[in-house]
């Protein structure tokens, strides 16, 4: 009875989350005279993969793509870089402002990035990085939860680690780049993971700074479609399950790395 | 130990930033919010007209409303991916694979999110309208009618969430003692008699994470309503939407830094709760 009862739950959840998708791939190979046909069809009468084409050829999609990996592929090297090397800082040394730092960065958890994008956009404007890619990066080049997950990270290893190095006379750099780190790469994998698929699929920011469509992101080019390709939404569904595939591909390669790394930043 | 210098340089690259880009802009919101400040124009201080203008304008307390109203989706999320937990933990097979259909819909972006959404929304020739037709219901108006409108972008909002605040709760339910639960049964405590009794006080620090960090996901609700209804009234979406309106459609950013203090000051609890948990956990 309990058994059949999980059972229920469990297929309904999972054709609730997966048939959106399914939904979608039918929609980017359908015929423009297929899209609103009722009944709708679930199963396209015919294939259509010229929609891939075309949402290629009609607008620089291609580029979004670039524009959105350069973005969120910086946006990985920056903060693994800098929450690192502060959450090193502050888990590792005693040091006079250490408890201000800290609580800077409690506190800037706590702001909501949403309140953040007027002063933000005036503060681009000013350094002449408006309607640029990094523009776009800079301001999220680390935030306060990657930095307390790699304190977090180096908080939990032995105190001895350092001691012995420090004994060898490694200099502190070197310390931080060849002993510590290495001993936080789950941490690190996880903080790449969930900062890649963030910035991926972020907007609200992206479409605030950027304004020529050479340097859209995925989202905000797709956003844009929605808009413009009014009578073609074979393109947009095409695009859409374009600009998926990296996160989602991301996703199920790394899926065990993804769910150890949620639960260290879940207060668990 | 000597004064050193080194923990100085190894956090300021970081900190530089974070106080650039986090915490100044965090105070010239505050002030911003008390000029007449437009874009295109020279500022002014002008006080407290900026909150006066807010509390006095009808769109600001529809929209404040309708972000309040979101917050229901924090009790549907918590039964839903309570009880998806509670299925998922005791499944011998596949449980990997269902996990993974499960998490998809949170590492998708808003954006395609909503895209998918609003045509399975869409009211003469869509999908979840033809589904409901079936069993004689509707048309419902989805995209058009407020606040039916509101609750499609609640139910997008859950569909993304509930494989996450599952996973939450999976690890939550990890740290009971088999024991707990298998005295439970002994005492002839049925299913639910246990969850309710036993589960839950254990799983106490997880709901409260769990309601917290949804809630101020949901407070601050905008994508979801930026694709799904672009054409709708402005009193159909929420705050965010109110905030975007006046600071990036008309460049008031005077106006717009006020609303962002409010969103602030609506979050605050439950962001801070967020944090001190966080900070708690790790402490302990």
């Amino acid at each position: 009875m309990r058994k059949a009862l999980s059972r229920i739950v469990i297929i309904t959840a999972s054709a609730a989350a997966v048939i959106p998708f399914l939904w979608l791939a039918a929609t980017s190979v359908k015929g423009a005279e297929e899209l609103f046909v009722y009944p709708p069809t679930f199963i396209p009468r015919t294939f259509q993969w010229e929609n891939y084409t075309g949402v290629w050829n009609a607008i620089p999609f291609g580029l979004y793509l670039v524009n959105s990996l350069t973005v969120a592929l910086l946006s990985v090297v920056f903060n693994l870089l800098l929450s690192s090397l502060a959450g090193f800082a502050l888990a590792r040394y005693r040091f006079r402002y250490r408890g201000l730092l800290f609580g800077a960065v409690l506190f800037s958890m706590m702001v909501p990035k949403e309140m953040l994008v007027i002063p933000l956009f005036t503060s681009v404007l000013r350094l002449h990085l408006a309607d640029s890619l990094l523009g776009v990066v800079l301001p999220f080049a680390v935030e306060g939860m990657g930095i307390f997950l790699m304190r977090q990270a180096f908080l939990a290893l032995p105190r001895d680690v350092e001691e012995a190095a420090v004994m060898d006379g490694a200099a502190p750099l070197r310390l931080w780049w060849s002993v510590m780190l290495p001993m936080v790469r789950p941490s690190l994998a996880a903080l790449a993971i969930f900062t890649f698929i963030g910035s991926w699929g972020d907007f609200l920011w992206p479409m605030v700074v950027l304004k020529s469509q050479e340097h859209y992101t995925v989202q905000v080019g797709l956003s844009m479609m929605l808009g413009t390709f009014v009578d073609n939404y074979r393109y947009v569904a095409a695009g859409s399950l374009l600009a998926l595939l990296p996160v989602a591909l991301l996703f199920i390669l790394m899926q065990r790395h993804f769910e150890r790394g949620l639960l260290s930043g879940s207060g668990k | 130990m000597k004064k050193n210098i080194t923990p100085y340089l190894f956090a300021a690259p970081a900190f530089l930033v974070l106080g650039y880009f986090s915490i100044l802009p965090m105070l010239q919101t505050a002030y911003y919010s008390t000029l007449e400040y437009s874009f295109f124009g020279p500022h002014r201080f002008i006080g407290a007209a900026n909150y006066v203008r807010l509390f006095t304008d009808p769109h600001f307390w529809a929209t404040l409303l309708n972000s309040l109203l979101f917050l229901s989706v924090t009790p549907v999320l918590m039964v839903v991916s309570l009880t998806l937990a509670l299925s998922v933990r005791n499944l011998l097979r596949g449980a990997r694979i269902v996990r993974l259909m499960l998490f998809l819909p949170v590492v998708t972006p808003v954006v395609i999110a909503g895209i998918v959404w609003r045509w399975i929304f869409t009211e003469e020739t869509g999908l979840l309208n033809h589904l409901l037709s079936l069993a004689s219901v509707g048309p419902v108006r989805w995209l058009t009618e407020f606040p039916t409108n509101l609750v499609s972008a609640m139910l997008v909002t859950v569909w993304r969430g509930m494989g996450y605040y599952m996973m939450l709760f999976l690890a939550g339910l990890a740290l009971v003692p088999r024991e707990v639960e298998e005295a439970g049964i002994l005492d002839g405590a049925t299913p639910l008699q246990q969850v309710w009794h036993v589960l839950l006080p254990l799983l106490r620090p997880t709901l409260l994470f769990v309601a917290v960090v949804s809630s101020s996901a949901a407070v601050k609700v905008f994508t979801e309503q930026y694709i799904l209804i672009p054409g709708a009234p402005l009193d159909n979406k929420a705050l965010v939407s109110f905030l975007y309106r006046h600071a990036f459609e008309r460049f008031d950013f005077g106006y717009g830094s006020a609303a962002g203090m409010v969103l602030f000051g609506m979050t605050l609890l439950f962001s801070y709760t967020q944090v001190r948990l966080m900070d708690r956990e790790q402490s302990s």
